[in-house]
């Protein structure tokens, strides 16, 4: 009763809440926390009123701001708060659409996916242009480029360089092996965790290395924009977004308003030619990776937080993802609070969900990445 | 079709056993190029393949035996005495050194011959008259002319300019007329030839046995043939024009020169009998096979922005022709030949991704059965003038299958597509009747004219799963030509001509769904025929020591069938690929024309000390309406016409020939290209095409050859003696590094 009570009630606020541009009911969740094995996980709150941008941050939102003398940016295309494609192709957006088919398939609501449905996603994702082939080339901007001018795609070189060929290296071999192990219908739900987790991280490094690669393929910032929204309105997330904009909106307001600063710096940086003001693109993607990594933390927060909820299956499969996605976040982690970073490292290492320290890892992510 | 010859039966005579010489006898045969091939044939050779070298001028090993292009045109041969000099890679590759062709290379076992800048589907390729062109010949270059075995040729005509009135559908940039090899026409001990060869920029190791005889009716000439074909050094990488980088095709080893994705295995086999019934009937039966293995594609072995490891490569690229023909030659002059035919080409195509242990894998069979008529009567008089017709018939009917599958190697899975590249059971035939006429209005000058009514068909199934429409589409096209050809002087001869030829859409138009050079291609359904309008003009010098010959011509084509980019709203449905391609095209009929324009000149001069030099020189210029949507932001550079695709920039060829009567030649050649910066809209997407275009280059080769007594002949070719770095234009291979080709050829018996 008092469930049923909850659900009216949660209906009711959402209701009243909706805007035309938010989810609709029939939106599949995306950020976890609803797995039938869970039905009731415990809720984030989002609560980012002592933060502020910073005094260089982009904010289309913010009209004052925006068109105030102090304004560190200059008028450009993205003023109106809405995404100018460079180009109305964006490929990217297709690949978010497969992410989003792959979820639906495999694992959104606690599905224990079939060894069928994992072959059926499998081929989606390996698809010519598809996500795989961006995964398998996939850099981490953050870390300084293979020795030698080695590319990540050409043979060796992901070795000499695994943090920065993330994808080859890291992101790639997790995928292939979760998708054989799920096509053989080994531990569905806990394969079906690793890929949403692995892809996840993929979603989140893509944007900031579109971003770079903007500056001599403007097109880029489209791929940058659409990597994060799946190339939708700030209310219509897909992908990456969704997953944010449910857990902490304005963390997805701000992931926005980055998008918006790199499609502006690229309006304001010769559209279509070669950009040259790196200033104004830095400026933007730590905007941008500032806000994602939040966003990002704050999905494996949830997980952490739902660990030992439901069945053991389901926490299996959580496990897993935290096993997966959790190690990604150490550059980040240590960069700004080292103490925090071993915590974190030894939480998500475990392999027995008893054994984490949730509560530990979770303070550990909240003191590293309080504000969007 | 040429039309007024000499009696076959006497120049033939000279010619066959001239052939035979040329390969198995004493005489030179370079130095019998180099001497006699301008000059009249003044005895008879020898019918003993076996008789003593001789200097005499007797042997015209330097002309084709076979000469099918139309008179009063701009066309060029390219002889077995040139094949045997420079020694070419493929039958491509021996198109290199005529004027206003360019050959280029999608992969080391593919070439494709740009003749007035256009190529592939829009230029026809004949063997032995035998139509090659299928119904999924794409846009674009194609692999199909390499699957001619080039030690199967006599002689290669390169017919250049619209010629759809004599043969057809897709002759709107030209006609390649192979010929094949003939048996000896008088009577010949049956004896094999050994023929071995090397190369060192790929370790090419190969060989062939060849049989040739003859009795009084019979001959026959056949081979078995072999080659293994390693990766290919090139002189080094070429950069891209804009900014000094290396483009992501082709892939290169670590020495920065060996080319990944190249190399090939090759088996070939052919036969070909010829009976003479009578003095004027002989019927043919022949066939050829053609194997290529484990060919990469060089431009997706790695695909652009691939992993290292990923490769599409043809598993199989078959060619199985046979047919058999009965000709017909009159001493009155009534000449007559008809063929039957059966073609198969098949491939069978592996793209592997190692990484994700999937392996997507494609079939295609297309059979054509082929039937062909000519007669030319003997002459009617008109106005007291000779008046010669030629009538004609052919057709070709297309049975296509096609699958996809892909499998996932880890889980031991595979799919089954529903289409494959073209959709299994698809039906396409081509062909029609035509008239030609040539008539001696004056002494010196002939008129020639000619029409033909065509007739296309296509039919395609619908596949609902991939939303692929049915194909049920018929066009009746109705082209002709005229022309005429005074001879003002006694050296020179003026020409003009006017072509008016057609390419209806094919199946690989209608129905294909492929990932291109520059993106994802899928299929239009709505194509109509593309017609081109050609004038030419041309004039020839042709004195004792010198010929010269120049052509200049514009090319009008209409309802041109060009990719237009296409936003991803268009993909059809069930086609991820296509979507998250970075470009996406589909051809349509250009609703503006397109132009060609160009000049081609070549000389031959005889100099003293038995040295010739020739050269030849093509300049082509190509534009066509912007198939692209005006950008919405108007600082993106947008203009209405644009240049037409992979037009070949300025290029040219220089050779000095000697031969020395002992047996020893010895030759130098230099093909240069300038750099190519006019771009089409679908060029700049192409990783075939260095970012900004594709640098110019010369190379240099020298040939030697020593024919030693009537039973060996060693040749060799230093290539590219500079080791120059280069590519012909929208080629994902590097041209091969400085390097030796060897070839030795041993009738011992």
């Amino acid at each position: 009763m008092k469930r049923i009570f909850l659900s009216l009630a949660a209906v009711a606020l959402l209701s009243t809440a909706c805007d035309d541009n938010d989810p609709k009911p029939t939106d599949p969740p995306d950020a976890g926390g609803t797995d039938v094995d869970c039905p009731n996980p415990p809720h984030y709150t989002e609560n980012v009123t002592a933060c502020q941008p910073a005094a260089t941050d982009y904010q289309p939102r913010n009209a004052t701001a925006n068109n105030s003398t102090t304004d560190a940016w200059p008028a450009c295309i993205s003023d109106e708060n809405t995404y100018s494609p460079i180009d109305p192709n964006i490929s990217t957006v297709a690949r978010v659409a497969a992410f989003d088919e792959i979820a639906t398939k495999l694992w959104k609501g606690g599905k224990v996916p079939t060894a069928q449905e994992f072959v059926e996603t499998y081929d989606l994702y390996t698809q010519p242009e598809g996500i795989g082939s961006r995964v398998q080339r996939r850099e981490d901007v953050h870390y300084p480029a293979a020795p030698n001018g080695g590319r990540c795609r050409d043979e060796g070189v992901p070795a000499t360089a695994p943090d920065r060929c993330v994808g080859p290296a890291k992101l790639l071999p997790i995928i292939t092996d979760a998708f054989t192990r799920g096509g053989k219908g080994e531990a569905p739900r806990v394969q079906a965790a690793r890929i949403e987790a692995a892809l996840l991280w993929f979603f989140y490094v893509s944007p900031l290395s579109e971003v770079m690669s903007c500056g001599s393929a403007p097109k880029d910032c489209d791929s940058a924009w659409a990597y994060y929204t799946g190339g939708t309105a700030r209310g219509e997330p897909k992908g990456l977004a969704r997953y944010v904009r449910e857990l902490a909106p304005e963390t997805h307001e701000r992931a926005y308003d980055a998008a918006l600063a790199v499609r502006c710096w690229r309006n304001l940086d010769n559209e279509s030619g070669t950009a040259a003001n790196t200033e104004l693109q830095l400026r933007a993607r730590n905007q941008y990776d500032k806000a994602l990594l939040r966003g990002t933390a704050l999905i494996l927060r949830q997980r952490l937080t739902e660990l030992t909820c439901g069945n053991e299956e389901g926490s299996q499969a959580r496990m897993a993802f935290i096993n997966t996605l959790g190690p990604f976040f150490d550059r980040a982690v240590r960069e700004i609070n080292p103490p925090k970073a071993d915590v974190l490292k030894a939480e998500v290492a475990k392999t027995n969900a008893e054994d984490v320290d949730v509560d530990a890892a979770v303070a550990a992510l909240d003191a590293v990445f309080p504000c969007p | 079709m040429r039309l007024p010859r000499p009696a076959p039966s006497v120049r033939s005579a000279l010619l066959a056993p001239g052939v035979a010489l040329g390969l198995l006898c004493g005489a030179p045969t370079w130095a019998q190029d180099l001497v006699a091939a301008d000059r009249p044939v003044q005895a008879q050779a020898p019918a003993d393949p076996h008789s003593e070298p001789s200097n005499r001028e007797t042997v015209i090993s330097g002309q084709a035996a076979t000469e099918d292009a139309p008179e009063g045109r701009a066309s060029s041969t390219v002889t077995r005495a040139d094949l045997e000099r420079r020694l070419p890679r493929s039958a491509p590759d021996a198109l290199r050194w005529e004027p206003g062709v360019f050959v280029q290379q999608t992969a080391h076992a593919q070439g494709s011959a740009f003749v007035r800048g256009l190529t592939g589907q829009q230029t026809l390729a004949l063997f032995d008259g035998v139509r090659l062109n299928t119904s999924t010949w794409r846009q674009g270059p194609n692999q199909y002319f390499f699957t001619l075995d080039s030690r199967t040729l006599d002689s290669v005509e390169v017919l250049r300019g619209g010629a759809s009135t004599p043969y057809g559908s897709d002759a709107l940039g030209g006609v390649m007329l192979a010929h094949p090899l003939e048996p000896p026409r008088q009577p010949t001990p049956f004896r094999p030839t050994f023929f071995l060869r090397g190369a060192t920029s790929d370790s090419e190791r190969g060989g062939r046995v060849q049989v040739q005889g003859a009795t009084e009716r019979l001959g026959f000439i056949g081979g078995v043939g072999g080659r293994r074909i390693g990766l290919l050094e090139s002189g080094g990488p070429v950069r891209n024009l804009t900014d000094g980088q290396l483009p992501e095709v082709p892939r290169f080893d670590e020495d920065d020169r060996t080319q990944l994705g190249t190399g090939f295995d090759e088996v070939t086999a052919d036969g070909r009998l010829v009976w003479r019934a009578s003095a004027t009937d002989s019927l043919t039966a022949a066939a050829y096979l053609y194997r290529q293995f484990n060919a990469p594609r060089t431009d997706q072995c790695a695909p652009p922005f691939s992993r290292f490891d990923e490769c599409l490569q043809y598993d199989a690229q078959f060619r199985t022709l046979a047919y058999a023909a009965w000709s017909r030659a009159e001493p009155d002059g009534l000449t007559a030949r008809a063929t039957l035919s059966w073609q198969q080409q098949h491939e069978q195509r592996t793209f592997n991704r190692p990484a994700f242990a999937v392996v997507d894998r494609g079939t295609d069979t297309v059979d054509t059965l082929g039937a062909t008529v000519r007669v030319t009567p003997k002459p009617y008089t008109v106005a007291s003038r000779p008046l010669r017709l030629t009538f004609g018939a052919d057709g070709a009917q297309d049975f296509v299958r096609s699958k996809a599958r892909t499998t996932f190697t880890a889980l031991e899975v595979e799919l089954v597509r529903s289409r494959g590249q073209y959709l299994q059971g698809s039906r396409y035939f081509t062909g029609g009747a035509f008239v030609d006429a040539e008539w001696s209005v004056h002494p010196d000058v002939t008129a020639r004219a000619g029409t033909r009514l065509g007739l296309a068909s296509a039919r395609a199934p619908e596949d609902v799963e991939s939303g692929t429409l049915a194909v049920n589409n018929t066009w009746v096209p109705w082209v002709g030509h005229a022309g005429v050809e005074w001879r003002a002087a006694q050296v020179l001869t003026l020409l003009a001509h006017v072509d008016r030829s057609f390419r209806a859409p094919n199946l690989d138009d209608l129905t294909s769904r492929q990932q291109t050079g520059p993106g994802f291609q899928f299929e239009n359904a709505a194509l109509s025929p593309e017609r081109a309008t050609t004038l030419d003009l041309g004039s020839r010098v042709h004195t004792r020591h010198v010929t010269l010959e120049g052509w200049g011509f514009a090319t009008r084509l209409d309802g041109a069938i060009s990719r237009r980019p296409r936003n991803v709203t268009d993909c059809p449905p069930s086609t991820p690929q296509c979507n998250a391609s970075w470009s996406r095209f589909q051809l349509v009929n250009a609703p503006e024309r397109s132009m060609l324009y160009g000049l081609e000149g070549s000389t031959r001069v005889r100099l003293p000390a038995a040295f010739i030099a020739q050269a030849g020189i093509a300049w082509t210029w190509g534009e066509g309406p912007n198939l692209a949507d005006r950008p919405s932001n108007p600082d993106v550079p947008y203009s209405p016409r644009v240049p037409l695709s992979r037009v070949p920039p300025l290029n040219g060829t220089v050779e000095l020939l000697w031969a020395h009567p002992s047996g020893l030649s010895a030759s130098t050649g230099l093909r240069w290209a300038r750099e190519q910066t006019r771009l089409a809209v679908a060029d700049r997407s192409d990783a075939r095409i260095p970012l900004g275009g594709t640098p110019g280059y010369a190379v240099l080769e020298a040939r030697a050859a020593w024919r030693l007594g009537t039973r060996f002949v060693v040749a060799a070719v230093l290539e590219n003696v500079t080791d120059a770095a280069y590519r012909s234009h929208g080629s994902s291979v590097n041209g091969p590094g400085r390097g030796l080709v060897v070839s030795l050829e041993a009738t011992p018996f």
